[in-house]
């Protein structure tokens, strides 16, 4: 179910990634190429055999989920720059580019960085989980490492959601309209993955739901915003 | 309220025995499988049977008076009011009616009694009829009187203004709430031509040429006024829209 879950994820991000590499060397919307390719690396790093074959490449230090954190926060600086851009007010932009988003991006990749070399992460494992059950402090370290890892994100789709809201409830196109719903959702699922810590283990499905839907829905209201152009420049 | 299927199929018996479904839908421009489609349903849309009705050559108003839901419009039936003769008049044509008015060396005649010979005005009803229509007969308490007689809410009534959209039953309750005759709103939603409604050939130009030049100048500066207020919404929708495709798509 899972693998189901991640592969077909990885193909629908591959896809567009690949068709967008055509428009991508016109020169047009580069960033929206770069998100697309970002986050097709980020499913394929989070998946365990692409993982493990990477890791082992960088020295089995779980390097490897370090740089997946990077690209995770490069993806959404782009998207969410976009983003606002594209559907906010005047202002919308400084709320990645002004202060409080630069602080919020330092401090994350700060304690990302940190909480890494704070941990013996000899022996490469998706995801880390087998870093956690070495010890009690490993594994309140891999949660500190997780959360200030999604706290970039959450920070960027929570600081456009009431843009996207706007756009999903204005008389633009339907095609617009459902795509900003589509971002809504996926702003939706990735603040509640910030609750993964306290997910019971039996439940542990749902951190997986809660990322995937994430990524599945901003990929797909982007793509639907490009079909739209695409039909609209054809007639 | 549409027409119950089975009142439609005994009025289509009566009014056309010898005729098949092809045929029936091949002159009236009605696709077989919309009417099929509304028979299965047991509702036949109005603008269907007056589609049917117009390609027999028969009187769509009589026809329509003919179903139980609709008897009302059978007998005689008040005449528009001039207000509402003016409001199924065009902007443009209503725009063109004032440089007519005006002096001759700004395109007009002056307004010194000669009739306009202009264009002809066009027929109803015109892109923001219904609207107009309503504001017509208004006295500023007829949206709730409307509202409470048919449980339509007042936001899903104005959204229909908006959209230049209002069902038959609707704009049969709208008139005879605001005691006016029963066919305006039929008129401006294009169910039916004047004509066809009854009202007599030429009404809205004599409505139009007995307002005064103050009357007629203020009446079109509204309807501009509106004109551009939609216009500019449209043109923001379409900026934010290409905003959105130029950092997004």
């Amino acid at each position: 179910m899972i693998g189901i879950l991640q592969w077909t994820t990885l193909a629908v991000c591959g896809a567009v990634a690949i068709a967008r590499i055509p428009s991508a060397l016109r020169g047009q919307n580069r960033s929206v190429f770069f998100v697309y390719a970002l986050m097709t690396l980020v499913i394929l790093l989070s998946i365990e055999a692409p993982y493990m074959a990477v890791d082992r490449a960088l020295g089995g230090t779980n390097l490897a989920n370090l740089v997946l954190r990077f690209l995770i926060f490069a993806a959404i600086f782009l998207l969410g720059l976009g983003i606002a851009r594209g559907f906010g007010a005047e202002d919308a932009p400084r709320r990645i580019t002004g202060p409080i988003g630069m602080v919020m991006l330092g401090t994350a990749s700060l304690v990302v960085v940190v909480v890494f070399l704070m941990m013996d992460t000899a022996g490469s494992s998706t995801g880390l989980v087998g870093l956690a059950t070495k010890d009690a402090h490993h594994a309140a370290l891999v949660e500190y490492y997780g959360a200030a890892g999604r706290l970039y994100p959450a920070y960027v789709m929570l600081a456009l959601l009431p843009a996207m809201l706007r756009t999903a409830a204005s008389r633009l196109p339907g095609l617009l309209r459902l795509s900003a719903g589509l971002m809504v959702v996926g702003t939706v699922a990735i603040t509640l993955s910030l609750l993964s810590p306290v997910i019971p283990p039996s439940l542990g499905i749902l951190r997986f739901i809660f990322n995937y839907t994430a990524v599945l829905c901003l990929i797909l209201g982007l793509a639907l915003i490009w079909l739209g152009k695409a039909r609209a420049s054809r007639t | 309220m549409p027409i119950p299927a089975k009142a439609f199929q005994a009025w289509l018996q009566g009014a056309a025995p010898a005729v098949s479904t092809a045929d029936i839908c091949r002159i009236s421009g009605i696709k077989r499988t919309t009417l099929a489609q509304q028979l299965v349903r047991g509702k036949v849309a109005e603008t269907t049977l007056v589609s049917i009705s117009r390609a027999l050559h028969r009187s769509p108003l009589k026809d329509l008076s003919s179903f139980e839901n609709y008897a009302e419009l059978a007998g005689k039936l008040q005449p528009p009011t001039p207000a509402e003769l003016v409001s199924q008049i065009a902007t443009m044509d209503l725009l063109r009616a004032v440089i007519d008015r005006s002096a001759p060396e700004r395109g007009g005649r002056g307004g010194n009694g000669i009739p306009p010979a202009g264009p002809a005005l066009g027929p109803a009803p015109h892109a923001t009829a219904v609207r107009n229509w309503v504001d017509a007969i208004d006295d500023g308490e007829l949206r709730h009187r409307v509202s409470a007689v048919t449980g339509v809410a007042p936001q899903n009534y104005s959204a229909q203004l908006t959209a230049n959209r209002m069902s038959p039953e609707l704009a049969i309750a709208t008139a005879r709430a605001a005691g006016v005759g029963l066919t305006g709103g039929l008129v401006a939603t294009g169910l039916m031509t004047e004509a066809e409604a009854g009202w007599p050939p030429g009404a809205k130009q004599s409505a139009l040429d007995a307002l005064s030049d103050g009357e007629l100048t203020a009446l079109a500066g509204e309807r501009l006024q509106a004109l551009g207020k939609a216009l500019r919404r449209q043109e923001q929708e379409q900026a934010q829209t290409n905003r959105i495709w130029e950092n997004l798509g």
